[in-house]
C-alpha cells in the first residue's frame, strides 16, 4: 500500500480483508438497485401514461443524477477500501483512511476505554467483523471495518491487553 | 447500574439502615421532604391552571354565580381531591424511595418506586461538583448537588434537593475524600457559608453587572442580529413589501432569549480558588456554584468575538469530562470559565487552570496566542501558500508547543486560542482534504472529551504536521506517565493509603456495549476480581488504578469534617 503524504514514515500498514471489497460492492449494489427503483418509478409511470402530468426533466433528471453519483461512488469503492489501513505500534494504534479526504489517526493504548467488535448479517456471511476503539473522546471515532473474524478477535484481545497494561486516567 | 430492578416496593421502607450488609455501611439518608414539590411544582401549577381558568372565565362571563350545583359540584370536588391525593402520593412515594449514601469511596443514590434504580459513583472519579439552585429551591433554601462523572454528561449523579448548608457540607466531604487528603488536615477546605469568605478560599475575580450586560450586548449574538436585521431591510427594500417585516418578530424573540440566557447565566459571576479546585458561582434567578478540581480540565479555549475587540474582552470555556457537549444555554453556562474578562483577568484565570504553562514567558505566550499574529513568541504559523484557503487568518493560524501543553490559535474575526495539556490528549489525527493536499497543508486534530472546545491546529505545512503528530504522541505518552494521580491531594497528606487493592469494590462492571462479549479467559477479568475491567463502559468504576483506601475497616461511619456553623448561610444574591 502506497504511503501518502500525511502518513508517518516507515509504517507497515495492515490491510483489511479483500473480501471486504466484495461486501462493500454487494451493499453498494443493493443500495443502487433500491435507489434506482424508487427514483425511476415516476419515469416508468410517465412513460406508461399513468402519470402524464409529471415534469419530464424531473422524471429523467432524478434517476440520471442518482445513477451518476452512485456509479461514481462505486468506482471509488476499490480505492477507498485499499486506503484503509492500520498498524500496531508499541504504544499506539495507527489508523488511516480516505483518498480525497485523508485521515491518519493515532490512538494510544493507554487511552482506550473499551474495544467493541460488531458483526452484521452481511458481514457474518463474509466472515468479517468491525472493530471499534473507544476513548473518552467522541471524536476519536476509530473503527476498522472488514477484518476477518479471527483477526478481529485477535486484535481485540491484543488491544485490550495492551490497554489494560497502560491505562491512564482521563 | 440498576440494582434489583422491579423489586417489591413494600419490602424496602423501614430498612433504611439495615441494607445488604447490615451495620457495616453508613446510613442511607433521604433528601429534603419538600424536594418533590420543588421538582414537581409544574404539575400542580398545571392543575391549578386548568381548574382556575374555568372558574375565572365563568366569573367574568356569568357574573360569578354558576358554580356547578349539587351532584356536579360533588363530583368535581371529588375528582379534584383524587387528583391531588394521587399527585401527593406520587410525590411522597418518590421522595420516600429516594435515598443516598456516602461511603468512604462511593456515593450511591437509590430511586424509583416501581423500577428501582441504584446509581453509584466512585469518589476519585468525580470530575466536578455543582451546587445548583433553581429559583423555587432558592426560596426554600434548598440546593441540588450534582456529581459529574466522565460519561459525556448524560447521567450525573444528582441529589435533589438538600438544604444548602447540608449540600455544601456534603460537597466539602466528597471533595475531601475524593482528593485523598487526610481528614485531620482537612479543616481548611470544608466550607460552610457558600457565599462570602469561606476559609481556605480566595476570590480571584468578580464581574460587575455592567460588564456582563455590556459583554452580552457586544457578543457575537449581536453580530448575527445585525446581519439578520440588515437582511430583512434589504429584502423589504427589494420587494417593496412590508410583509417581510413580520419576519422580525421571531428573530427578535429568538435573540431576546439568547441575550437573556447569556445575561442570567453570567450575572454575578465570581471565581475563587480553594484547595479542592476552582470554584465558580454565577446566576441571576437560578444560581450555581461549580467546583472543578485541578487537572480535570481537558482542554480550554480563549475566545473573542469581533465586537469584543473594541473593549478588549475574552471568554474562556473549558472541556470537563462529564459536563458534556450540550448546546443549550445551561451546559454552555456550565462550561464557561469566564464570561467576559480583560486580558489581565484571562491571564489570572489561566494561571489557575494551567498552573504550569511550561514556558519561560507565559504572559508573552498567552498574549501572543490571544491577539498576536505571525511567528511572534514562537508560534509556528501556516505557510504563505495557505493564503488561498484563509487569506485573512493565515498569519493567526498556528501552534506552539510548551513543556506541558499544546497551544493552537486561529481565527481572524472570531479569534480563539486553544490549550490542551499534553497529559490530557486522548487521540490525535491528521486530516487533509483534496485542496489542502495540493497546497501541501494538513490539519492536526486533537480529540478531547465532549465539550465546547474541539482543539485543532489548522492548515500547517504537511511535513510539519506529520512531525508534530509524531512528537505530540510521544509527549502525550510521557506526560501521561508522570501525570497526577486520581486523588490529587494524596501525595501531600500522611497517607491513608492502604495497600490492599479493593476487596470491597463492588464494581458494577457494565459489560461493554456491543454484541460481542469477550469469550471467557479474555483480557477482561470477571467482575469482582481485584481490578475492575478497563473495558467497562463507564469510566468511573472502570479504572485500572486499584482504588486506594477502599479496604475500609468494616464499621466506617465516616465522620463529617468539622464545619463551622456560626452563621446561617445566606443565599446567593
Amino acid at each position: 500500500m502506497p504511503s501518502e503524504a500525511i502518513d508517518p514514515s516507515a509504517v507497515q500498514w495492515q490491510r483489511v480483508s479483500p473480501k471486504y471489497l466484495r461486501l462493500r460492492l454487494l451493499s453498494w449494489g443493493i443500495e443502487t438497485v433500491i435507489t434506482l427503483v424508487v427514483t425511476g418509478l415516476p419515469l416508468v409511470l410517465r412513460l406508461t401514461g399513468i402519470w402524464p402530468g409529471y415534469p419530464a426533466w424531473l422524471a429523467w433528471g432524478l434517476p440520471i443524477f442518482f445513477a451518476v453519483t452512485l456509479l461514481w461512488r462505486g468506482l471509488l469503492l476499490p480505492r477507498q477500501v485499499r486506503a484503509i489501513g492500520y498498524a500496531e505500534r508499541n504504544e499506539d494504534l495507527l489508523l488511516r483512511r480516505g483518498i480525497f479526504f485523508q485521515r491518519t489517526l493515532v490512538v494510544p493504548y493507554g487511552r482506550m476505554q473499551y474495544v467493541d467488535v460488531a458483526v452484521g448479517p452481511l458481514e457474518r456471511a463474509f466472515g468479517l467483523c468491525t472493530l471499534k476503539l473507544h476513548t473518552a473522546a467522541p471524536g476519536t471515532n476509530a473503527g476498522i471495518a472488514g477484518l476477518p473474524t479471527d483477526e478481529g478477535a485477535r486484535l481485540r484481545e491484543h488491544l485490550s491487553a495492551r490497554g489494560e497494561a497502560q491505562l491512564a486516567g482521563l | 447500574m440498576t440494582a434489583g430492578a422491579a423489586r417489591v416496593p413494600g419490602e424496602d421502607p423501614g430498612t433504611a439502615g439495615t441494607d445488604p450488609a447490615t451495620g457495616t455501611e453508613p446510613e442511607w439518608k433521604r433528601v429534603h421532604p419538600v424536594s418533590p414539590l420543588v421538582r414537581g411544582w409544574i404539575a400542580l401549577a398545571a392543575l391549578a391552571y386548568f381548574v382556575g381558568r374555568d372558574q375565572v372565565e365563568s366569573w367574568f362571563s356569568g357574573g360569578g354565580m354558576d358554580l356547578p350545583a349539587g351532584r356536579a359540584l360533588f363530583w368535581t370536588v371529588l375528582a379534584l381531591g383524587i387528583a391531588l391525593v394521587v399527585i401527593a402520593g406520587a410525590f411522597f412515594l418518590s421522595w420516600w424511595f429516594t435515598r443516598y449514601q456516602l461511603t468512604h469511596d462511593h456515593i450511591r443514590v437509590r430511586s424509583g418506586v416501581v423500577v428501582r434504580r441504584q446509581r453509584q459513583a466512585r469518589l476519585d472519579r468525580v470530575q466536578a461538583i455543582d451546587i445548583v439552585q433553581p429559583l423555587l429551591a432558592r426560596i426554600f433554601g434548598l440546593a441540588e448537588l450534582r456529581f459529574e462523572v466522565a460519561d459525556a454528561g448524560e447521567s450525573a449523579v444528582r441529589l435533589a434537593f438538600l438544604r444548602l448548608p447540608d449540600a455544601q457540607q456534603l460537597r466539602a466531604r466528597i471533595l475531601n475524600d475524593a482528593s485523598g487528603a487526610d481528614e485531620k488536615q482537612s479543616d481548611g477546605g470544608s466550607g460552610a457559608g457558600d457565599d462570602a469568605t469561606v476559609p481556605g478560599e480566595q476570590q480571584v475575580l468578580a464581574l460587575s453587572a455592567s460588564r456582563v450586560i455590556a459583554s452580552v450586548l457586544l457578543s457575537g449574538t449581536t453580530v448575527f442580529l445585525m446581519l439578520a436585521v440588515a437582511a430583512v431591510i434589504v429584502l423589504t427594500a427589494l420587494t417593496g413589501e412590508a410583509a417581510s417585516i413580520a419576519a422580525m418578530v421571531p428573530i427578535i424573540f429568538g435573540f431576546g432569549s439568547a441575550y437573556w440566557g447569556l445575561f442570567s447565566s453570567g450575572f454575578n459571576f465570581r471565581a475563587s480558588v480553594s484547595r479542592e479546585g476552582i470554584r465558580i458561582r454565577s446566576g441571576l434567578l437560578d444560581t450555581r456554584a461549580q467546583t472543578v478540581p485541578p487537572g480535570r480540565i481537558q482542554a480550554l479555549a480563549v475566545r473573542q468575538p469581533p465586537l469584543w475587540r473594541i473593549t478588549g474582552w475574552y471568554s474562556i470555556s473549558v472541556n470537563v469530562a462529564g459536563y458534556g457537549a450540550g448546546s443549550d444555554g445551561e451546559s454552555s453556562a456550565r462550561t464557561r470559565l469566564l464570561p467576559a474578562g480583560t486580558s489581565e483577568e484571562v491571564l489570572r484565570m489561566l494561571a489557575l487552570v494551567v498552573p504550569d504553562p511550561g514556558t519561560e514567558d507565559p504572559v508573552g505566550v498567552f498574549t501572543a496566542g490571544m491577539n498576536g499574529t505571525g511567528p511572534a513568541a514562537g508560534f509556528t504559523v501556516s505557510p504563505r501558500r495557505a493564503r488561498w484557503l484563509s487569506p485573512l487568518s493565515r498569519r493567526r493560524n498556528g501552534y506552539l508547543v510548551t513543556e506541558t501543553a499544546l497551544l493552537s490559535r486561529h481565527g481572524f474575526l472570531w479569534r480563539s486560542l486553544q490549550v490542551v495539556p499534553h497529559s490530557r490528549t486522548q487521540s490525535l489525527a491528521l486530516e487533509q482534504g483534496p485542496v489542502a493536499r495540493r497546497l501541501r497543508l494538513a490539519d492536526l486534530v486533537l480529540h478531547s472529551t465532549p465539550g465546547p472546545v474541539s482543539p485543532r491546529v489548522v492548515e500547517i505545512d504537511a511535513d510539519t504536521a506529520r512531525q508534530l503528530l509524531h512528537e505530540q504522541a510521544q509527549r502525550a505518552r510521557t506526560a501521561r506517565r508522570r501525570d497526577l494521580p486520581e486523588q490529587w491531594l494524596r501525595g501531600t497528606g500522611p497517607s491513608l493509603a492502604k495497600s490492599a487493592p479493593a476487596a470491597t469494590n463492588p464494581a458494577p462492571a457494565a459489560p461493554p456495549p456491543g454484541s460481542a462479549n469477550p469469550p471467557p479467559g479474555s483480557a477482561n477479568p470477571p467482575p469482582g476480581s481485584a481490578n475492575p475491567p478497563p473495558g467497562s463502559a463507564n469510566p468511573p468504576p472502570g479504572s485500572a488504578n486499584p482504588p486506594p483506601g477502599s479496604a475500609n475497616p468494616p464499621p466506617t461511619p465516616v465522620k463529617p469534617p468539622p464545619v463551622s456553623k456560626e452563621e446561617p448561610p445566606h443565599e446567593h444574591r
